[in-house]
C-alpha cells in the first residue's frame, strides 16, 4: 500500500518475465479489466506483490465520460482488484467507450462542455462511493476537438478535478500528441495544469504518420516526449512515472534503455 | 471344497490349488515390479548439484530427444542464426555464433549442410550431442538409466503374461461352466496393479521436481501469455519451447516454423518415450513418459491429451 515512486512500467502478461527481473523496480500499472476479482491471480503479479512491488489498477472500460451512470457490476470489479492488489490507488480516463449500448472498443474523447462536466463528476463520485482508495483520472489523446468545446483543455480537467476531488494521471505522451497535432505549446498546457495533483505520469512511445502524432503505445518514446518529461519534472516532478508499451515489444536491452532514459529525464533512480 | 485334482477341473488342476499359486506368484511379480519402479523413480546418485538447467536440457526431460532439437532451434531461431530455404530446407545466416551449447553447434553445422528439421536428429552430430545430454540428466540423477528401464520392463512382461494365463483359466472355466468367481476377484486387483505399474518412468522423481520447479519459474513462457519473445531474447525462445512444446516456436516465428514443417503441438501431448536417442531403440516407444511431462498441473492445458 505504498504511493506510486520512481520509474515504473506498464505490467502486461506478454512481458511479465521481464518485467520481473527489474531489481530497482518499485510500481506498476497492470489493466484492471484483465485482473480476476477472485480466483488465481496471474503469477508474475502475486511476484511483485510478494517483492511490495505497488501494483496500481488501471480501468479502460469504465465509461466514466458516458452519459449514463458507470456500470456497478464494473465499479465493483474495480474495487475488488484493488483490495486484491492492496492498491493505494486506482486510475481510469475521462473518455466513454459506450453510448447507447454501443461499445466503441477504444477511447472517446468528450466534448470539453459544462455538460460533459457535470456528467463526468457524477460519474467519478458514483466510482468513489464504491472505490477503496482514490481514482487518478487521465485525460486522452484527440486528435481533433469537438466543435463546440465551451472549456480549454486546462479548465476543463481543473474543474473536474476541484469538483471531485480527484488525483490527476498526466499522460505525457497525450500532452504531446495533442499539442503536435493542433500546433499548440505543450508547456503552456503544463503551466495551466494542478501538477501538484499529479499521482504519477504515463509516458509512451508514439510514431509520426500522415502528418499526425499517433499515440501508439508500440513504437519507442521519442526524444521530444522525454524533453517534456524535463519539462515537467522541471515545473513539479511527479511522486513517479510510468513506462507504458502495449504492443511490438522490443528487444530487453532496448526497454530498459528506454526505462533508464526516462529515469534520467526525471532524475530518478535507474530501475534497471 | 475339492482340493483334489478332479477329471473336471479346468487344465486339470483344481480351482483352489490354481489359485493358491496363481495369486502367490502375481504377489511376487506385482511386488518386484514395484521395486523396479521404486528404484528408477529414485534415481541412481538423486544428486540436484551442478549448473542450473539449460533450456537444451529441460526440453530433454520434457519431451526426449525431438523436443531437445526443437528448443535449440527455437533458440537459434530467436538469435537469428539459422532461417529456412523455400525448399524447407535450413540454412545459416553466417559463421556459428559464439556461446552455442554442443547440441546448438550441431544443429547450426546440419542446416549450413541444408538439413531438414525432420532429419535433425538422424544427424551424426546431432545424436552426439544428444547423447551427451542424455548422459549428463543421467549422472545427475534426473533421468532413468536405459539399461535398469529395460529390466523394469521386462518384470511387467511377465506380469502381463500372468494376468494372460489367469485370463485364459478364466474363459475356459466360463466354458466349462465352472465356478470362476474367486479367480474373476483375483483378476480385478491384478488388472488394476498391472495397469498401475505398466508404465516405466522416464524421468527420476529428482527429474520431475526439477523440470516442475523450472516451470514455475518461467510461467511467464506459457502459451496464454502470448509471451514477447522478442524481449525474452533467444533463450527465453527455447526454455519457451523446451517447457511448451513446438506451440512455442509456432508463437515465435510462424513462418519459420511452417516453412520448415514443424509440427504443432504442446509439450505436455508430445508423448516423449524415454528411449535412447538411437532409433534402433524401437521398443522404447511402447511405454511413455506419461505422468512426468503433467506435473506442472495448469501447463497442461494446450495440449488436450496428457501424455501416451
Amino acid at each position: 500500500m505504498t504511493d506510486p515512486s520512481g520509474v515504473g512500467i506498464g505490467w502486461r502478461p506478454e512481458i511479465a518475465g521481464f518485467v520481473a527481473e527489474l531489481p530497482g523496480l518499485r510500481f506498476v500499472e497492470v489493466v484492471a479489466e484483465g485482473v480476476p476479482a477472485s480466483g488465481p491471480l496471474p503469477p508474475g503479479l502475486t511476484q511483485l506483490r510478494e517483492r511490495a512491488v505497488t501494483v496500481v489498477p488501471h480501468g479502460v472500460r469504465l465509461s466514466l465520460g458516458g452519459a449514463e451512470p458507470v456500470d456497478p457490476t464494473r465499479v465493483a470489479h474495480l474495487a475488488a482488484v484493488a483490495q486484491r492488489l492492496d492498491a493505494p490507488l486506482v486510475s481510469e480516463h475521462i473518455a466513454f467507450v459506450r453510448a447507447g449500448g454501443l461499445e466503441a472498443g477504444h477511447l472517446l474523447p468528450l466534448p470539453r462542455s459544462r455538460e460533459a462536466v457535470d456528467a463526468v463528476c457524477a460519474n467519478v463520485a458514483r466510482a468513489q462511493a464504491e472505490l477503496p482508495v482514490p481514482i487518478a483520472l487521465e485525460p486522452i489523446a484527440a486528435l481533433v476537438d469537438w466543435p463546440d468545446d465551451e472549456l480549454d483543455e486546462a479548465d476543463f480537467l481543473t474543474e473536474i478535478l476541484d469538483r471531485t476531488g480527484a488525483l490527476l494521471l498526466l499522460d505525457v505522451a497525450n500532452v504531446h500528441a495533442n499539442a503536435r497535432n493542433r500546433g499548440a505549446d505543450p508547456l503552456a498546457l503544463l503551466d495551466r495544469l494542478p501538477l501538484e495533483r499529479v499521482a504519477y505520469a504515463h509516458v509512451a512511445g508514439g510514431a509520426e504518420r500522415g502528418g499526425f502524432y499517433h499515440d501508439t503505445h508500440t513504437d519507442p518514446v521519442p526524444p521530444a516526449v522525454l524533453e517534456l518529461v524535463g519539462a515537467l519534472c522541471a515545473r513539479q516532478r511527479p511522486p513517479a512515472l510510468l513506462l507504458e508499451r502495449d504492443g511490438h515489444y522490443p528487444p530487453a536491452a532496448e526497454l530498459r534503455t528506454e526505462l533508464d532514459a526516462l529515469a534520467a529525464a526525471a532524475g530518478f533512480p535507474a530501475v534497471t | 471344497m475339492i482340493v483334489h485334482a478332479a477329471s473336471g477341473d479346468t487344465w486339470g488342476i483344481s480351482g483352489p490349488t490354481f489359485l493358491r499359486y496363481y495369486i502367490a506368484a502375481a504377489v511376487v511379480v506385482a511386488v518386484i515390479v514395484a521395486y523396479h519402479r521404486i528404484r528408477l523413480a529414485t534415481g541412481s546418485t538423486a544428486a540436484m548439484t551442478g549448473d542450473p538447467l539449460g533450456p537444451q536440457q529441460i526440453a530433454y526431460l520434457n519431451g526426449g530427444p525431438q523436443l531437445a532439437v526443437h528448443a535449440a532451434l527455437g533458440g537459434l531461431r530467436g538469435s537469428g542464426a539459422v532461417g529456412v530455404r523455400p525448399d524447407r530446407r535450413l540454412t545459416t545466416g553466417g559463421p556459428a555464433p559464439a556461446g552455442l551449447s554442443p547440441l546448438d553447434q550441431a544443429i547450426h553445422w546440419a542446416a549450413h549442410q541444408n538439413s531438414r528439421v525432420r532429419d535433425l536428429t538422424q544427424d551424426e552430430r546431432v545424436r552426439t550431442a544428444l547423447q551427451q545430454i542424455r548422459d549428463g540428466l543421467e549422472q545427475r540423477g534426473l533421468l532413468t538409466n536405459d539399461t535398469k528401464r529395460a529390466r523394469a520392463r521386462r518384470w511387467i512382461q511377465v506380469l502381463l503374461v500372468l494376468l494372460g494365463i489367469g485370463v485364459l483359466r478364466l474363459f475356459s472355466g466360463l466354458f466349462d461352466d465352472r465356478p470362476v468367481g474367486y479367480l474373476l476377484l483375483t483378476l480385478v486387483p491384478l488388472l488394476i496393479v498391472t495397469l498401475a505399474l505398466r508404465r516405466v518412468p522416464a524421468l527420476t522423481r529428482a527429474g520431475r521436481a526439477a523440470l516442475r520447479d523450472v516451470r514455475r519459474q518461467h510461467t511467464h513462457l506459457a502459451p496464454a501469455s502470448s509471451p514477447a519473445y522478442a524481449t525474452y531474447g533467444a533463450t527465453g525462445a527455447a526454455m519457451g519451447v523446451a517447457l511448451y512444446g513446438t506451440t512455442a516456436l509456432w508463437a515465435l516465428d510462424p513462418g519459420f516454423a511452417e516453412q520448415a514443417e514443424i509440427q504443432r503441438q504442446a509439450a505436455a501431448s508430445s508423448g516423449w518415450s524415454g528411449g535412447a536417442t538411437s532409433s534402433s531403440d524401437s521398443s522404447s516407444n511402447n511405454y511413455s513418459g506419461g505422468d512426468s511431462s503433467c506435473g506442472g498441473g495448469s501447463s497442461c492445458g494446450g495440449g488436450g491429451g496428457c501424455g501416451g
